[in-house]
């Protein structure tokens, strides 16, 4: 038993953590906590992050990774994180699942640009009729020979708008006897005469977006994985994204700043003893959320990969309870100057608490709703009876 | 990082569960809490010889130089079988603190009658507060030429019922500048004129007892450690038996999760076993990210404790997680189960007695999160 990190591991955590105390300026931060998606400044740093090999670690060195492991994966998105440099980078875990299930041409075409950092691509599997069921969309795909033509509605796609290519599940055979078979995984050029895409807004603020296809050509080389076989694909993508809930640097700064205001802005701590042990209880649940996912990483490595029930799993559930009561707590902490938004005057810790507050909600559905893990953990984990 | 076991440990925690799973049952468990000592000296005498009483103590006392992670193993499938008796007491709270900070002749005195089972140690600290804190100390030690007269009451001692010695913490100063600094922790023989003991009826009916230590004459040579600077090595012994009996409650817990997923596959209502319903499935999964970030933060405390780096933060840490977990684990266990875990006769209540006895040994949840509220700038009496 050793919970160490490796020398390799400690060194790419300490050339990243270097590499963005330099690079990750102010007008990055602003464009990532604007949540609106990464503009000019995040792509720049982007491309040199890319240019250094590091937004790839776990990618083999041939497309531009370091053939690191899960770990340094985790490490990177701690890092990435904690300096609020852009994230997500749905392109990197997509890879990992393009690894598994793509071509060995479609490797050699998208990865190495994604690992450079100039091309990103966005998660497309959701539809207005079709969230936690995503067996159930409807984004036809129609067999045409040398090419496929698409119609059809994804939602909540965001980052779709800075992307360049979509990863998009659609529907190859509408008369397969079970819904999940008739599913085909594509990546598809933004850029594509026929794409529309429109902006929704989170009550954070957030932008996401609706994405529209209408009589969209896509070549039949951007098909991943077998026709009708997408769903095959998706669990490759999840098993690629089974890392956990990782580490927490950016929730332990958050806890910091908090006991920083009430200490200093606070006077009356002594009057509020519920705050330090609230705070300390969310240290508390922070932390071992943080060691169970960093233990899970190390699982993965040594090629023990329990995808639902181990420690993954788990502490992607505990992390969002813990984000939501997080934020719940810290508005109860500013009290009446909580509900001031961002630039109001008055407005404590740049509003930066608000907007999260508000974004926290988001984290506990994306990505696999709760109940959707919960479900998985029971089943596939605890091995509990489905029917 | 590699949070797998050895292949040497793997063994070590087979063949501890064999051995537990044959010698201790649940009837042995049943019958020692009704048993006035509390413990089968045949058992002790077994587990003596299979070499666990000794198992982190060097070989030059008749140890086997294991590591304090091979320890946490044994623990926890101890916490698994809730093995009865004073191997927690005799280890954590007597023969470990004889190791870290006794005098070489004490330690030859002492150690290799701990590790052949001879010798049964618990340490009496905490007093009428309950609390483990050194404000709560009262109990008085005075020099006396050659020796020190210690007297006061000391409550919620653990195993003190069948202890041959006690790590008696005392006050030696009263008038140090900080309490902190007037504590000495002295070795009592407990046959000396002076000492009674009341075993308390307790939840997990564990013999935790009352002593009164009146007008107890204990010679100077005893002292363990250094007079008047005790409370640091008893705030570290505390620390360390609070991991340790997180490794037993990881243990327990790991049985009641167990034992929930087995029953709710089996026990059939409205024609479907009821765990095919989500209500008891979210109650599984919730008993399962207790039981999995116990793993993950006792363990992790468990190795740096066997590897020498500090502790003392990851103690609070996991203690808080771990009373709580364990607390849920046996409230959404007993749920899923419905009313035949809350029948007496039912493993259930074994658990569930002893989550509660094992949540307020060393701290509770609530005293460990005050040190975290400590460690991260509060100021928190």
């Amino acid at each position: 038993m050793d919970f160490e990190l490796t020398p390799e591991e400690k060194a790419f955590q300490k050339e990243i953590h270097e590499f963005l105390d330099k690079e990750c300026n102010e007008n990055v931060v602003a464009e990532t906590l604007s949540l609106q998606g990464a503009g000019p400044y995040s792509k720049e740093l982007l491309r040199k992050m890319g240019a250094n090999r590091l937004l790839a670690p776990r990618w083999p060195q041939e497309y531009g990774g370091r053939g690191m492991g899960a770990m340094a994966e985790v490490i990177k998105v701690d890092e990435i994180t904690s300096h609020h440099a852009p994230f997500p980078l749905d392109g990197v875990e997509l890879g990992n699942a393009l690894l598994i299930s793509g071509t060995e041409e479609q490797k050699k075409r998208f990865l190495p640009g994604v690992a450079r950092g100039e091309i990103d691509i966005a998660l497309g599997y959701t539809e207005p009729n079709a969230g936690s069921d995503v067996a159930s969309i409807q984004l036809r795909a129609v067999d045409n020979g040398d090419e496929f033509i698409l119609n059809g509605q994804k939602i909540y796609n965001s980052e779709a708008h800075v992307c360049e290519y979509h990863w998009l599940l659609t529907r190859t055979d509408p008369t397969a006897e079970k819904k999940h078979r008739g599913l085909s995984m594509f990546i598809v050029d933004l850029k594509s005469p026929g794409i529309t895409i429109r902006p929704l807004y989170t009550m954070a603020g957030l932008r996401t977006n609706e994405v529209f296809y209408e009589d969209v050509h896509v070549p039949r080389a951007n098909l991943v994985g077998e026709q009708n076989g997408g769903w095959a694909v998706i669990m490759s993508a999840l098993y690629g994204s089974a890392v956990g809930g990782g580490m927490a640097t950016g929730t332990k700064n958050v806890i910091d700043t908090l006991v920083k205001y009430v200490l200093e802005e606070k006077q009356d701590a002594g009057e509020n003893p519920w705050i330090p042990e609230a705070l300390a209880d969310i240290y508390i649940k922070t932390r071992v959320g943080e060691l169970m996912g960093v233990q899970a990483a190390a699982y993965a490595d040594l090629g023990v990969i329990p995808l639902y029930g181990g420690g993954a799993s788990v502490s992607r559930l505990l992390g969002g309870d813990t984000r939501r009561l997080l934020y719940n707590t810290a508005m109860q902490i500013l009290g009446p100057y909580g509900q001031l938004v961002k630039d109001s005057k008055w407005a404590p810790l740049d509003g930066e608490i608000l907007k999260e507050f508000l974004d926290a909600p988001r984290w506990t559905i994306v990505h696999g709703s709760q109940e959707i893990q919960k479900l998985l953990i029971a089943t596939r984990g605890l091995g509990l009876p489905r029917k | 990082m590699d949070p797998r076991l050895s292949e040497e440990q793997e063994i070590l925690r087979k063949s501890a569960r064999d051995f537990l799973t044959e010698k201790c049952p649940k009837t042995l468990v049943r019958e020692m809490e009704k048993d006035e000592k509390g413990y089968s000296p045949q058992l002790w005498k077994e587990i003596a010889d299979l070499g666990w009483l000794g198992l982190a103590f060097p070989e030059e006392y008749g140890g086997g130089s294991m590591s304090f992670l091979d320890l946490a193993i044994l623990l926890e499938e101890m916490g698994r079988a809730l093995f009865p008796g004073p191997f927690f007491s005799t280890v954590m709270l007597g023969g470990l603190p004889i190791l870290d900070i006794g005098s070489d002749r004490q330690k030859e005195k002492y150690l290799p009658d701990i590790i052949s089972g001879k010798t049964i140690f618990t340490m009496a600290l905490t007093e009428a507060s309950g609390k483990y804190d050194v404000a709560s100390v009262k109990t008085k030690a005075t020099a006396d030429n050659n020796n020190y007269i210690i007297s006061g009451t000391k409550l919620f001692i653990p195993d003190a019922s069948v202890a041959d010695y006690f790590l008696c913490v005392a006050r030696t100063d009263d008038k140090a500048k900080k309490a902190e600094d007037g504590i000495t922790i002295f070795i009592v023989d407990a046959t000396s004129p002076g000492i009674s003991k009341t075993v308390l009826d307790t939840i997990a009916r564990d013999k935790q007892c009352e002593v009164v230590f009146d007008k107890v004459k204990v010679p100077g040579e005893n002292i363990l450690g250094k007079l008047n600077q005790g409370w640091g090595e008893v705030q570290k012994i505390i620390e360390r038996a609070a991991i340790a009996k997180c490794c037993e409650m990881l243990g327990g817990m790991q049985v009641v999760l167990d034992m929930t997923v087995a029953y709710v596959k089996e026990r059939i209502q409205f024609d479907v076993p009821v765990g095919v319903f989500q209500a008891v499935q979210h109650h599984c999964v919730y008993m399962l990210v207790e039981v999995e970030g116990s793993r993950a933060a006792t363990y992790d405390a468990a190795w740096r404790i066997s590897t020498g780096r500090p502790y003392s933060g990851e103690a609070a840490i996991t203690k808080a997680w771990v009373s709580d977990a364990y607390q849920r684990v046996v409230a959404l266990g007993t749920q899923a189960h419905g009313g035949v875990s809350i029948i007496e006769d039912h493993d259930m209540p074994l658990y569930f007695r002893r989550a509660k006895a094992a949540e307020l040994m060393f701290g509770d949840a609530r005293f460990h999160r005050k040190t975290v509220a400590r460690n991260l700038g509060f100021k928190v009496a």
